[in-house]
């Protein structure tokens, strides 16, 4: 269990939001010109490292707002959480 | 508002803990990112949005709690009856849906709001509930969205020791009965 500063809300439990998995993943600009290899690679394949991930979030059961969050998949530690359509503080 | 049928319809009294299904009230969701909107919504009700996270504005006829940066709920404050209901939700339909500067759905039949009042209301809620209520019980016309029991709710801290609570109707009956086991130890 840990504390996520929710960007709208504030800081809140962490069974309050759900995590949805690794962020800034760029959507094909046109997915019919993809082999399915290709259009597998961009729907399922994930780095999912062990360290510092950025991530996408959702406070499920406050605001249903997504925001980004730079996380120690490690040890959970929050480095930083910043809005949806903002760059990453630390990259 | 359909024909609305409370899931609990009771009050109970325990140790410093009153639990009370206020209804029927007026629940309204109010969404719009506009300035429009807030301006239609003012002029129309008195009072503006807030827009302040985790805050509520209010006057002597209604609330309006903060839920999202786009997204509020208004509540009534009297049990209303049903033609009422349908002229405000009429009259703000009118003037925000249908000009498109945000939506106004109603939900009084989707919440059902629960009132519970006494010294052990915030002991009896963090029994089952992550939120840290120290600063929010302190602070009246707060709101938290958060989970009791797994469940989700809102929770407008009124007065001392005075909060309303909403849960989704199908939660409703479950939650009442947590309520009412929990209240039991104090």
């Amino acid at each position: 269990m840990f504390l996520i500063n929710c960007p709208y809300c504030g800081e809140r439990d962490q069974s309050e939001f759900s995590a949805g998995g690794e962020a800034h993943i760029i959507r094909p600009k046109q997915p019919t010109e993809l082999s399915d290899d290709q259009w597998a690679e961009f729907l399922f394949m994930r780095k999912n490292i062990k360290g510092v991930q950025l991530e996408r979030w959702n406070h499920a059961h406050g605001c249903r707002k997504w925001f980004n969050m730079v996380r120690d998949t490690s040890n959970d530690k929050i480095h930083a959480v910043y809005k949806m359509g903002e760059k990453p503080p630390i990259k | 508002m359909l024909n609305y049928n409370s899931p609990i319809n009771d009050q109970k009294e325990y140790s410093e803990i009153r639990i009370t299904e206020v209804e029927p009230i007026i629940k309204l969701n109010l969404r719009g990112k506009k300035r429009d909107f807030m301006t239609k919504i003012g002029k129309e009700l008195s009072i503006i949005p807030p827009s302040d996270p985790n805050s509520s504005s209010g006057n002597e006829k209604f609330n309006i709690l903060w839920l999202s940066p786009d997204e509020w709920m208004l509540y009534s404050n009297d049990k209303s009856d049903l033609n009422n209901t349908n002229l405000l939700e009429e009259k703000l339909f009118n003037e925000v849906s249908k000009s498109k500067i945000g939506s106004i759905t109603n939900v009084s039949d989707h919440w059902t709001m629960l009132n519970i009042k006494g010294k052990n209301t915030f002991d009896l809620l963090s029994t089952g509930c992550p939120f840290n209520f120290n600063d929010f019980k302190n602070t009246k016309g707060a709101v938290a969205q958060t989970l009791v029991n797994h469940i989700d709710v809102i929770i407008h801290n009124k007065d001392l020791n005075n909060l309303n609570l909403f849960v989704r109707r199908s939660f409703a009956n479950h939650l009442w009965s947590w309520l009412n086991d929990s209240s039991r130890f104090f």
